[in-house]
């Protein structure tokens, strides 16, 4: 089963190295978001208890999550062309065990990111940001779980559907304010009370926690820190559920209706 | 090889559309080693026949069974003896050939020098051997579906299942392929299953079956089936065609017809066309060039059964690769 795996994130990340748009694309796209809002915003920004971050550093793991978003929904909309090109086809119709199918394209999707973030964390020395050994291996943890919580949720509203039209529009309504409510662009503190109902609920904001924390922690405050087990619980929860329920989707076949009489 | 029982389909409704039934109580037997073309005009149920086929579809009732599994309760089982060329190319244009070679054969479990003597037997025969490292989107779209085939002989399936594949080829090329198909199907005894609706490439298969609506109208050798009809047609062909043509219709009163330098005589039953033939010869040999009779073809066998011109079959499969 490894070998189908390995063999079908390989290929997404062959079509993406091959595709030079696509690279420079998303590794210039967030570096824009994060240097323009990180500069127009800064005068303004003032976080309670964060009183010595700059925007630029608040946003800073915003932008690392937006990353791994955009991987995530770059990777599902393959999908949705795989499936219209006819290779899908020709794996659904191969021996292979439908959570490889799934496996498959959910770490080639999260390959894809963590060559992003982790090309983006070298920008941490230049907001005065250090981080030691432990706390590094915790980030990279932390980039990987949350990328396959992307890349599986992204996966499984993809596989339905017939057309790009339409998942962009899943990714506009469902998938974009997720991020936005994330704490990603603000703190949720500073969210008036029925906004701060729907970013405390918001799984994603957990994965903010475990990529932010690193930078400003010590692996035994974190460890110690209910907050940051708490979100450690959430975003595995939450990337496994949505690995299931992509599995789920892809194991149901297309059926027949009974006969009448 | 494959054994259907009592197989129906019905697709499920929506608000707007009510339920429908493509395919009733079909039952049907392909043996091992056969070359068989299932065809029939749009909606006639064979695209979800195929669909079920390839196990991505579960039927409404009925059974299936691949060499003795059931496609139906154990998929994974009948898939591992068959192979699926779907009519849109399921080759990764953005991969070369050896990269796609390799995936298929990685999806199928292949490795090592068992792999590198299957992708030297899959590519013997093709003319890609030399651009292996090409990109598929550089390929004409008959080596594409060279690449598409050699793919999947790799996994050497006793079952071969293509579904309208010489769609968009070019009449040389759709020739090609089928001859090619053919040959390596014997050569390999492999049990071949396509759907088409040229009826060019079924004229030479093992079988053909035809169907309307859900059901099956015919299944036979191609033979028996251009014999069922029990028509002929006497063609002369001549120089002078037109004049001929005049004289013949004032002597005989036979309502002909004309196509540049040839006259067809209208059909007459089995046996009927060579006295009429004998008595043209004798009239009018100073002016007749060539002069034969035609025996039908299985497009004329096709338009009894299903009551539709292979024109309207052509374009309506025209509308529908278009959607």
């Amino acid at each position: 089963m490894m070998q189908v795996v390995f063999a079908l994130a390989r290929r997404e990340f062959v079509r993406f190295v091959r595709q030079p748009q696509r690279v420079i694309g998303s590794v210039a796209q967030p570096l824009l978001f994060w240097l323009f809002l990180g500069s127009g915003f800064s005068s303004s920004f003032r976080a309670p208890g964060m009183e010595n971050v700059s925007y630029l550093e608040y946003f800073y793991p915003g932008v690392m999550l937006m990353m791994m978003l955009f991987a995530s929904i770059f990777s599902s909309i393959t999908i949705i062309e795989d499936r219209d090109a006819g290779f899908l086809q020709s794996v659904l119709v191969a021996p292979v065990s439908r959570m490889a199918i799934v496996l498959g394209k959910v770490l080639g999707g999260t390959a894809i990111a963590m060559v992003q973030t982790l090309i983006f964390t070298l920008a941490a020395p230049f907001l005065g940001l250090s981080l030691g050994l432990v706390p590094l291996v915790m980030l990279v943890a932390a980039y990987l779980l949350t990328s396959i919580g992307f890349a599986a949720m992204g996966f499984f509203f993809a596989w339905g559907m017939r057309s790009t039209a339409g998942f962009h529009a899943i990714m506009m309504v469902f998938l974009m304010p997720l991020w936005m409510l994330s704490g990603a662009l603000f703190p949720i503190e500073q969210a008036p009370g029925w906004l701060h109902l729907v970013m405390s609920v918001n799984p994603v904001a957990h994965a903010l926690v475990l990529l932010r924390d690193p930078f400003y922690m010590t692996p035994h405050q974190m460890l110690a820190d209910g907050r940051y087990l708490l979100a450690l619980a959430v975003t595995m929860a939450w990337a496994v559920a949505s690995l299931l329920g992509s599995m789920a989707r892809v194991e149901k076949r297309e059926k027949g209706i009974g006969l009448a009489g | 090889m494959i054994k259907i029982e009592h197989l129906s389909h019905v697709y499920p409704g929506t608000r707007k559309t009510p339920s429908r039934m493509a395919i009733s109580d079909l039952s049907l037997s392909i043996g091992k080693g056969e070359f068989f073309i299932l065809s029939g005009p749009n909606g006639s149920g064979k695209s979800t026949l195929f669909r079920i086929l390839c196990g991505m579809t579960l039927p409404s009732a009925g059974s299936i069974r691949i060499d003795g599994h059931d496609l139906l309760k154990n998929p994974a089982q009948a898939r591992s003896l068959m192979s699926v060329v779907f009519q849109s190319p399921a080759v990764d244009k953005h991969l070369t050939v050896a990269e796609n070679l390799r995936l298929h054969g990685d999806l199928y479990g292949l490795n090592g020098k068992d792999l590198q003597d299957r992708l030297a037997e899959a590519i013997a025969w093709t003319n890609i051997k030399d651009r292996l490292n090409e990109k598929v989107d550089t390929l004409s779209g008959g080596l594409a579906r060279q690449v598409e085939l050699a793919k999947c002989l790799l996994t050497r399936p006793a079952l071969l299942l293509l579904d309208e594949p010489t769609t968009g080829l070019d009449p040389a090329s759709r020739r090609d392929f089928v001859a090619t198909l053919r040959s390596l199907q014997q050569q390999r005894q492999m049990t071949v299953l396509m759907t088409s609706h040229v009826f060019s490439e079924a004229e030479d298969v093992d079988h053909v079956a035809i169907m309307k609506s859900g059901l099956l109208l015919a299944v036979d050798t191609p033979q028996a089936l251009r014999a069922g009809l029990g028509r002929e047609m006497v063609v002369v062909q001549s120089r002078n065609a037109a004049a001929l043509e005049l004289r013949i219709q004032a002597d005989t009163g036979l309502h002909t017809r004309r196509h540049g330098d040839e006259i067809r005589l209208p059909e007459t039953e089995n046996g009927a066309g060579l006295p009429i033939l004998e008595r043209l010869l004798e009239r009018y040999r100073g002016d007749i060039d060539s002069i034969s009779i035609k025996q039908p073809g299985l497009e004329d066998v096709f338009i009894h059964l299903t009551g539709k011109t292979a024109q309207e079959i052509e374009n309506e499969s025209n509308e529908g690769t278009s959607k």
